[in-house]
């Protein structure tokens, strides 16, 4: 939500809920138009966030989506607030695989798979790999670290081909070896691949 | 030499020569040319970071509204395009207030380009809440790698998107389902009828319907004329992920 609780009640008519969490930033919580919202919604939950810094206001969604999915069926209207704090709850909608709507003025339901998270797309091989890898590694070497966790050799290979091909690893050629990295965007999925479930 | 080497696959062979046949097809692929797509509004300043920031620039694509700061704006962008000798193609978003026409705007124009072989990269810091919105849709849908340019740093920052489809969080099988009732979303379907018309035994279709509506990509609705049979209909939105 941003000034205007306009924004938030298009979404409030539209859908059911039991419970009401408001993502903003603190000038918002200020606002004669968050006053009118709380005298609408006594129980109102709120979360304070930095409405122009995307990565910290993905990561405080994120967090409320779980911490809010132990009591219940979420659901995110993302259609107030900064340019920026819209984005980000549009992304942690689909990294976190709950429903979202974007009502502006319309409602329109974003193709969000439900229950589908960022976690689901590794493989416990991958996450084997995110532990093994803290920067440039000979291929052989981190195919071995790898198998030294139980995975099989074909298994390694492909799981780095896989990681390459969603842009998280590199290679480079150093005077004859091969060499794995990498990729700047690695840091920015590292505790997702370290949160993959382990080889059973 | 460094490359991203992501088109190649393993081939079936075994022992080292896989691996060095693996390795090898990702250190021999060539490095396709960039093209950044951008959303742009009043301020230049959102689109040149990463202009300059981008490798082997061939092109660069963005969009704009009808408003005449957003015109101004696009002028020297092309200005500063034109200096470095890199093309570019500026897109007026005639109607900027549909999230889901201007994202499948967008996403028409990535599939060509990447069907042209082209490497992407997409800025979506620019233009109206609805049009960067809509820009980030089209980056998850299709695994884009996307960034955004602070406000007052200026300092260009990447999203944490994979460079894979959303879509792949479908199996084949209930990607064509989806697709098919999404084709034909006027027409009413029942899993029976389904199952007939995609060619697959109804107890088949009944697990991936089940699957689809466990992730929220269809709804079953009781059919008005006979509350017996249920319709099997796509949740909207849903042709965004398989269109």
């Amino acid at each position: 939500m941003g000034f205007d609780e306009r924004h938030v009640l298009p979404s409030l008519r539209l859908m059911p809920y039991d419970r009401l969490v408001l993502v903003a930033g603190r000038e918002t919580f200020r606002s004669s138009g968050f006053r009118r919202l709380k005298v609408l919604e006594p129980g109102l939950r709120t979360v304070r966030v930095d409405p122009f810094d995307l990565t910290d206001a993905l990561e405080s969604i994120r967090a409320t989506i779980r911490r809010a999915a132990g009591d219940g069926a979420v659901r995110i209207s993302a259609s107030g607030g900064t340019k920026i704090l819209t984005n980000a709850a549009i992304l942690a909608a689909f990294q976190e695989g709950v429903e979202a709507w974007y009502c502006d003025p319309d409602p329109v339901r974003l193709p969000v798979l439900r229950g589908v998270s960022l976690a689901a797309a590794f493989s416990p091989s991958e996450g084997a790999i995110a532990l093994a890898l803290h920067g440039p590694i000979r291929h052989d070497r981190l195919v071995a670290a790898v198998a030294a966790r139980g995975f099989a050799r074909r298994t390694a290979l492909g799981a780095i081909g896989s990681l390459a091909a969603k842009g998280l690893v590199e290679f480079e050629r150093d005077d004859g070896t091969v060499l794995v990295r990498p990729s700047p965007r690695f840091a920015l999925f590292r505790d997702q691949l370290r949160a993959v479930p382990k080889k059973a | 030499m460094v490359s991203t080497g992501f088109r190649m696959r393993p081939q079936r062979r075994s022992g080292s020569t896989e691996e060095t046949s693996y390795r090898q097809d990702w250190l021999t692929a060539a490095s396709p040319m960039t093209v950044l797509f951008g959303t742009l509004g009043w301020r230049p300043q959102s689109l040149l970071p990463s202009i300059r920031s981008t490798e082997d620039l061939e092109r660069v694509v963005f969009y704009h509204s009808d408003h005449a700061k957003s015109r101004d704006a696009r002028s020297k962008v092309m200005e500063f395009c034109r200096a470095l000798g890199v093309t570019a193609n500026a897109i007026e978003v005639s109607d900027a207030f549909d999230l889901l026409h201007v994202a499948g705007q967008i996403r028409a124009d990535v599939r060509k380009e990447r069907a042209a072989g082209a490497d992407l990269r997409f800025n979506i810091a620019g233009g109206t809440r609805l049009m960067s919105s809509a820009a980030l849709l089209v980056c998850i849908l299709e695994g884009v790698p996307a960034t955004y340019v602070h406000d007052e740093t200026y300092q260009e920052i990447a999203l944490p998107l994979l460079r894979i489809s959303y879509g792949q969080g479908l199996t084949a099988k209930q990607r064509d389902v989806l697709s098919f009732l999404v084709r034909n979303r006027d027409k009413d379907f029942t899993e029976t009828a389904l199952a007939k018309s995609l060619g697959v035994h109804k107890a088949t279709m009944n697990h991936h319907v089940r699957e689809l509506e466990a992730k929220g990509a269809i709804t079953r609705l009781s059919d008005p004329a006979d509350a017996r049979r249920l319709i099997v209909k796509p949740t909207p939105g849903m042709e965004l992920l398989v269109g």
